[in-house]
Formats: C-alpha cells, sequence, structure tokens
C-alpha cells in the first residue's frame, strides 16, 4: 500500500507502534552492554522517553499540534544519553514539521534531516558509532531518491534499511563495541521505533506490551494503617494536571511564580512544572480542598489524584522541597542510603537516587530545579550517562542559573562537594573550587562479573571479580582485594597519592572493609582511606583516589 | 617605672614553660568531662596524654563541655593582682566565641568597687588556642621592652587584627557542633583528604576561605599564603597549634623554618579548653602580619592563587 500523506492522527498511531516494537526488545538492548555488569538500560531509557511523549503529546489531526507536543514531552521524560538524544532528534523532527498539518514526501525528508541535524547539535562531542549515525546516514543516503512521487512507506523502509546498514558498520566506528562484539545499543532502540512505525503503515498492528517496569505502578495501599483513631498528620498527596482555559469565567492572567507562591502556604513538598497551557503540580497538604480552588481559578483538571499518604506506600516522593532561600543550591543524583546521607551532610540540598541503573530523567531534574529556591544551582550527575540529561533540564528551565558540572563517578562529586567553600560569597569562586574538586580524581570501581566476557586481553567468567579504572575494565581476579590492588597498580602516580574515599556497596560486609583496608595499606602504607557505608547497587566499591 | 601583670585565660594553651618563660599568669576555665566531673582546664597532659583525650573525644564529642573562669574567680584572681597596687592586664579568648570577655570586665569592675584605684585592662584578644597564647606573648615582649600597661594594651588593640592563622581543621563537625565557625551549617561531612584552610575574621571567628585537596597542595598553598600575608617573619616566634596532629605539624615547621627562618617556632599543643571545641583535627601556624581585611575578600584571593599554583 503506497500512502503519500499522513496526518496528526496517523503519526501517532505509527509512533504508538514504533513504541511497541521498540518495547518488545527492551530487554535484549539492555543487555547489549558493553561491560558485564547489570546496568545496562538504554532500552528501558528510550521506552520511558518515547513513552512519555507519547503521554504528554496532544493527540490531534494537525500533524504540527501533534508532534510539537509529543516532542515537548519527550524533551522532559528524557533518561540517559539514549534519551536525550532521541528527545533531540524528535524535537528537530518536530521543527521541521512546524508548519506541516500533513506529512508528504518533501516534509518527511526535511522531518528527518532536521532530526539528526539538533540532535547533533545538541552533543557535545559527537560520537559516531551512535544513534547519531544510524540516523544522519539512513537520511542522507537515501535523501537524493526522494521525489514528490515517493509514498511514506517507501521513504521508512529505505531509511530503516540504511539504517541497518549502518547499524552493521557502528562497531568499526567505535572500537568499544567492536572489542565487546556488540552493535551499538541506542541506535538499534532507534531502528526499532522506526521499524514499528513501517509496520503500521503495512498493517501489522502490534499488541502493546504491557509496561513492565514495576517501580512505576504504584504499589496498594495498606488501608489498616489509618483508622477512626489515627492521627491525621502526613496529609494528602495530591497530584494534577491542570488545563489553562481560555474564556471570561477563568483568570487568563496566571502566573507560575504566585500560582507556587499561593499553593506554597497550603502545605509542602510542592512541585509544579508548567509546559505551554498545561501546568502539572504535586503538593503534600491537608487541605487539598483550597489547592482545587486556587486551580480552577485559571482552568480545569485534566487528571487528579488524592491519596492520604499515610496509608500510601510508594516511593514517588524522592524530590523533597528545601524551604530556605540560597544563593548556592547543590543538586547530586546519588545511588544509596549512606551515600544519600552523605552528600547531604556536605551541603547538598537535594539529593535525587538515580536508582541502580541511574536513569534520572530531565524531568527529574525539572522539577528538582522548580523547587529549590536559589539563585544559582549546581548540579553532580556523578555518572556519564546522567549529565546530558542534566544539561538538557539546565537548558529546558532558561530562566533557572544553572551550572551542571560533569562528575563522571561518585567519588568525583564526592571530592566536588567536599570541595565546595559555602562562606564564600563569590558564587564563581565556590563553583571553580567544586570543579577543581573534580579534576584528578582517580575513580576505581569493582563488582561481579554477571556474565563471560572477552575485551582485548582482558578475558572474564561469569562470577569473577572484576575491576575498572575510569571506567575501563582492567583487572579480574577470583578475589575482589587483588583486582582492586590490581587495578590500583596501573595508576601511574599511586604512590604518590595520599588520600582516598571508599564507598561500600550494597550488601558488603564491614569484614570486606576491614580486609581491603588492611591489603591497601600493606600495599600502599602512605594512602589514607576513609571508608563510607554508601550501599550503591551493581558496584561493591567505589573508590576515588586524590 | 612600675611592671604590671599579664593575665591570660586558660584559652591561651601556653604551657608551663611558656608562662615561665614570658611571666604570664593564667586563669583557667573549666572543663567538664563524660563523668560529670568539673576540672580547671590543665594546660600540661598529667591527667590524661593528648592521644587519649583526643581519641575519646572523637568518640564521644558530646561528653565533653567547657565553660570561662566565671566572675567571681576572675574577681578574686584580679584581687590577689591589684590589692598592693600592681597594674593588671587580662586578656581573654575571642568575644566571637566565648562570653569570657565580658565576665572579666564584670569581674573588673567588682574589684574596682573594693579597690577603687586598681588599675585593670581588660583585652578581647579576638584569636583562640595558640594564636591567643602568641599574642600574650608579643603582650610580654613589649613589656620587656619597658613599654607601660597602657601602651601595650593600645599597641594590642592597634594589632590584634594582625594575628594570622594558617592552618587547616580537618575535622570540622566540633567547630561546626559549638557555633565556632560562620556558616557552620555544611560542614558535618565526612573529608576525605579535603583540607579546609581557615583562618580569623574580623570577629574572631574561624572562616574556611579555601579548600585543598590533599595535606601536600595544603603544605604549598598554606607556605605562598604566609610568604604573602607575613611580615618580618625572620623576627618574630612562631606558634605551630596542633590538636592531634603532631607528624603533620612537624613537617609543617620544618617547612616554615627552611623557608622564613623565624627566630624561633614552637609546635604548641592545644590543651582540653580550646580541644573540645576544635575537635583533633586543627594543625595551623600563628604569626603577625598585614592587617586582616573586613571580609577576608583579600585573603580568600592569596589562597585562592596559593591554590591554583599548589595543583
Amino acid at each position: 500500500m503506497a500512502v503519500k500523506r499522513i496526518n496528526g492522527t496517523e503519526l501517532e498511531q505509527m509512533l504508538r507502534n514504533g513504541l511497541a516494537n521498540l518495547r518488545a526488545e527492551e530487554d535484549e538492548i539492555n543487555r547489549l552492554n558493553v561491560f558485564p555488569v547489570p546496568d545496562g538500560d538504554t532500552g528501558t531509557n528510550m521506552v520511558k522517553t518515547l513513552e512519555h511523549g507519547l503521554e504528554q503529546a496532544e493527540s490531534s489531526a494537525e500533524v504540527n499540534a501533534f508532534v510539537r507536543s509529543l516532542a515537548s514531552g519527550m524533551l522532559l521524560g528524557a533518561r540517559g544519553n539514549s534519551g536525550v538524544i532521541l528527545s533531540q532528534f524528535f524535537s528537530g523532527f518536530a521543527q521541521g514539521l512546524s508548519r506541516a498539518v500533513l506529512i508528504g514526501p518533501g516534509e518527511l525528508r526535511n522531518a528527518l534531516v532536521r532530526g539528526y541535524r539538533v540532535a547533533y547539535s545538541a552533543v557535545q562531542k559527537p560520537v559516531e558509532g551512535t544513534i547519531l549515525s544510524v540516523a544522519r546516514e539512513g537520511i542522507e543516503h537515501i535523501r537524493g531518491q526522494i521525489t514528490r512521487n515517493s509514498s511514506i512507506d517507501f521513504i521508512l523502509s529505505a531509511y530503516v534499511a540504511e539504517m541497518h546498514k549502518t547499524l552493521i558498520l557502528t562497531p568499526e566506528m567505535l572500537p568499544v563495541l567492536k572489542d565487546a562484539g556488540v552493535v551499538d545499543s541506542g541506535a538499534t532502540g532507534f531502528i526499532r521505533i522506526f521499524e514499528g512505525m513501517v509496520k503500521y503503515l503495512r498493517g501489522e498492528i502490534l499488541e502493546d506490551a504491557a509496561p513492565k517496569a514495576a517501580s512505576e505502578q504504584t504499589p496498594a495501599a495498606d488501608l489498616s494503617l489509618f483508622n477512626e483513631n489515627s492521627l491525621f498528620i502526613d496529609g494528602y498527596c495530591t497530584e494534577f494536571i491542570l488545563q489553562l482555559m481560555n474564556g471570561p469565567s477563568y483568570d487568563q492572567d496566571f502566573r507560575l511564580k504566585s500560582f507556587i507562591g499561593a499553593l506554597d502556604r497550603l502545605g509542602d513538598s510542592l512541585v509544579c512544572v508548567q509546559d505551554g497551557k498545561r501546568v502539572k503540580v504535586h503538593i503534600h497538604t491537608k487541605a487539598p480542598a483550597f489547592v482545587i480552588e486556587q486551580a480552577q481559578r485559571y482552568g480545569e483538571f485534566l487528571t487528579f489524584k488524592l491519596e492520604n499518604m499515610q496509608v500510601q506506600h510508594n516511593e514517588r516522593d524522592r524530590i523533597v522541597k528545601p524551604r530556605a532561600h540560597k544563593a548556592l543550591s547543590v543538586v547530586a543524583v546519588v545511588n544509596g542510603a549512606g551515600m544519600k546521607t552523605l552528600f547531604e551532610n556536605l551541603g547538598a540540598d537535594c539529593v535525587i537516587d538515580g536508582t541502580a541503573t541511574m536513569n534520572t530523567s530531565s524531568q527529574e531534574f525539572v522539577s528538582t530545579f522548580e523547587s529549590l529556591d536559589a539563585d544559582r544551582i549546581v548540579v553532580l550527575p556523578n555518572n556519564k550517562n546522567v549529565i546530558l540529561a542534566a544539561e538538557q533540564a539546565a537548558k529546558l528551565v532558561s530562566d533557572r542559573n544553572v551550572t551542571v558540572l560533569p562528575s563522571k563517578s561518585f567519588v568525583e562529586g564526592y571530592y566536588a562537594i567536599a570541595m565546595d567553600i559555602p562562606d564564600e560569597k563569590d558564587l564563581e569562586r565556590r563553583i571553580a573550587s567544586m570543579r577543581a574538586g573534580i579534576e584528578n580524581v582517580v575513580t576505581l570501581s569493582e563488582t561481579t562479573a554477571s556474565r563471560d566476557y572477552a575485551y582485548h586481553e582482558i578475558r572474564c567468567r561469569k562470577g569473577e571479580e572484576i575491576a575498572f579504572l575510569s571506567g575501563e575494565l582492567v583487572c579480574v581476579n577470583s578475589d575482589f582485594k587483588d583486582a582492586i590492588l590490581g587495578a590500583l597498580s596501573m595508576v601511574e602516580d599511586a604512590d604518590d597519592r595520599e588520600t582516598g574515599i571508599v564507598l561500600r556497596g550494597k550488601g558488603v560486609s564491614i569484614d570486606d572493609e576491614d580486609a581491603l583496608r588492611e591489603a591497601v595499606a600493606e600495599r600502599y602504607p602512605m594512602l589514607e582511606l576513609e571508608f563510607v557505608d554508601a550501599g550503591q547497587e551493581i558496584y561493591h566499591w567505589v573508590i576515588g583516589i586524590i | 617605672m612600675q611592671q604590671f601583670v599579664i593575665m591570660a585565660d586558660g584559652t591561651c594553651d601556653l604551657q608551663e614553660k611558656f608562662q615561665k618563660e614570658y611571666d604570664i599568669r593564667v586563669i583557667p576555665g573549666h572543663i567538664v568531662l563524660p563523668d560529670k566531673s568539673d576540672i580547671p582546664g590543665p594546660l600540661t597532659w598529667d591527667r590524661f596524654s593528648r592521644d587519649e583525650f583526643y581519641a575519646d573525644l572523637k568518640k564521644n564529642p558530646n561528653g565533653y563541655s567547657t565553660a570561662p573562669a566565671n566572675v567571681e574567680e576572675f574577681k578574686n584572681a584580679m584581687a590577689e593582682i591589684v590589692k598592693d597596687g600592681t597594674p593588671l592586664l587580662v586578656m581573654t579568648i575571642s568575644g566571637g566565641i566565648s562570653g569570657t570577655y565580658g565576665f572579666a570586665c564584670t569581674a573588673a569592675d567588682l574589684v574596682k568597687q573594693t579597690y577603687p584605684d586598681a588599675n585593670i585592662r581588660c583585652i578581647d584578644s579576638l584569636r583562640f588556642g595558640p594564636g591567643f597564647g602568641l599574642m600574650a606573648v608579643c603582650a610580654s615582649k613589649l613589656r620587656d621592652e619597658g613599654k607601660t600597661m597602657d601602651e601595650v594594651a593600645e599597641w594590642l588593640e592597634a594589632n590584634k587584627n594582625r594575628f594570622h592563622q594558617a592552618g587547616w581543621l580537618d575535622d570540622l563537625s566540633f567547630v561546626a557542633k559549638k557555633g565556632r565557625l560562620t556558616n557552620a551549617k555544611a560542614f558535618f561531612g565526612t573529608l576525605a583528604g579535603i583540607k579546609p584552610i581557615g583562618e580569623f575574621d574580623y570577629n574572631g571567628l574561624t572562616t574556611v576561605i579555601g579548600k585543598a585537596k590533599g595535606a601536600k597542595a595544603a603544605y604549598a598553598a598554606l607556605l605562598e599564603y604566609i610568604e604573602a600575608t607575613g611580615e618580618d617573619l625572620s623576627e618574630q616566634i612562631v606558634f605551630i597549634a596542633q590538636t592531634n596532629r603532631l607528624p603533620q605539624a612537624e613537617k609543617f615547621r620544618e617547612l616554615i623554618s627552611e623557608r622564613f627562618h623565624p627566630k624561633a617556632i614552637y609546635i604548641n599543643d592545644v590543651f582540653p579548653s580550646c580541644g573540645i571545641n576544635i575537635g583533633p583535627g586543627l594543625m595551623a601556624a600563628y604569626y603577625i602580619g598585614k592587617p586582616i581585611s573586613g571580609d577576608l575578600s583579600e585573603e580568600r584571593a592569596i589562597i585562592e592563587k596559593a591554590l591554583n599554583n599548589a595543583k
């Protein structure tokens, strides 16, 4: 069937099919991980990003209206580097269609070109062998063949076919993929989306695989926790999306700042995010009626949720609003209760638990920024897969002064915040000191291999202890201490280094800590290590040496 | 010319040797031990050793507390000296961190009721520990040069803002808890290897003006800082205070001696009256130099440059 033009509704159906197609291979894409560590989450991050976009999108037969709202939803929901790049692609795609009510061959070609160009420009150092390469070559190799008579299904089929050719070459472009014997996971996910769209045009409608992320499902409330004798202390967790309305019965002068001011008096943990004529609100309050009254001055509810927090057991309220105004607030992404305390004690105003796979979304950052009353915000992403999402969020809140310090590990982030000088009034100087904290930190991490693996001369069996130096697998041993010492011996100036911090992971015993302390002291008697029960997942040990 | 007596409260950390050498009377404050016994703040390690004391303090920071000598004690000690007409110069720990100065002034007024001709001058040193001790030593040396009590007092008022602290406090939890640090809120965390560099601000509070990554960088930056802020160091006595950082203090002494050749340089322990509020992590040199700027902006700029050079 040759489809010459599609409208917004059809594009939405196609993308839903694309999402289903991506979701069907989510786990497989997660496993396309360079290292034998179970923290691969590219598939999940791309699913979440596109899913969030489709949830937020306004269905419309007009392509530009639909795709504009889709892109803004994706920008907010982006998680992980692949998610950020995907959202940027669709942002460009939407720009290319900003005046299009229908998509014809020319519009599609322009949008696919604009998409990859915007994605490239969003990344500071574009890396070939990724989504960027397949998206670029996919359209560049066929754009000359696209004419006024080309059908949409022909263009997309050819686009997918070209992208497949590039995908096979990604290991040649990016040595790390070649060594691991995998193709790029983000590029694979990207192709799956467009494959799903082509399938739709061929009449192959996929059953939407049910969302499976357990964390997103609200656990059942335990109603026995509240009865006629309970003291009502915690209030209601109140969440809604408000549609700002036109018309004489609504106040047309909506200002987010004064709206926040009005709600702030009614409760706490307030988060408000505005996206065009919609406002997403989250507040803990004992008096929801007043909140509703405030909101209805400006519009009507699209969704509304009210839960008694004393019977509610979900962990979505990970973001707590600090109250006082500050010149500079620090936002840090961590993993583990001990690490959270460590960063809080050093003065972090907002600590986001990135969970095991460290895939904090831009939306989470934006909500966090909105919740802070600070002239300047410094973000410590503490993972190379979070930096881009943080930077994207920083751009989305252009009215706030946000600086993302590119800390690639927990220990780099630790040394950044430990170097903060809260006494200093010159904020540039404080930020410079934190930036200096990141410099020259050697990051070592250690865990147990989750599968067999070969990488240059490095081979390991599932269950062996593996140590990483600056993110590279460098040492395999049957004993974790020897793996760490082996990695440490590869640090050129290890003998000159004075001190360091050791973050002990979840489930690692204090006996192991003593054993490690002794083993390191014997080999490096001058190296003073401070141990912290941090509780991070995935890595048993994360060590920063300065 | 009539000689006068210099009296300093026990937070000056001058051990017996210095008390004798410089003829400085010390009026001890109180310390309360974990067993609730209230003893005069010692300036010796007779009762417990330095290592024992700081190890126990680290384990049990809330078990110890301090209090200045009370008005009655000040009054009695002062009366003993002024009753035969000897003028008395009383120096106290920084009013920014303790109420001792107020007690001393009240006591002086009471003494004057009994001895209307008593000549007592009270000086708020705006310093603590060996920084305060160094100031008392300077007062003693001026007295040796034949200066009158009023001349010495004027000199102290005019110059106390020139007494610098160049060093680090690598365990800030104590000063933060006891409110002896500006903006203490954000300082409770573990600081693995980070050395916060502290200087006195205009009100006598310690302020962190920079942070060094590791001891090596800290030493290098501190020497540069002393170079930039000190004056006539070769003519001076320099004190190095240490709570429980003796090896680092010895190293610092060596580095300062080599570079600045001061007349004398002493490592001075910090005894419990100050130590309880500072904790085990202090290692700092005290010397006289340029006046400290009102907002410490000049000092911050100097240390920033020094830290950059030390990288």
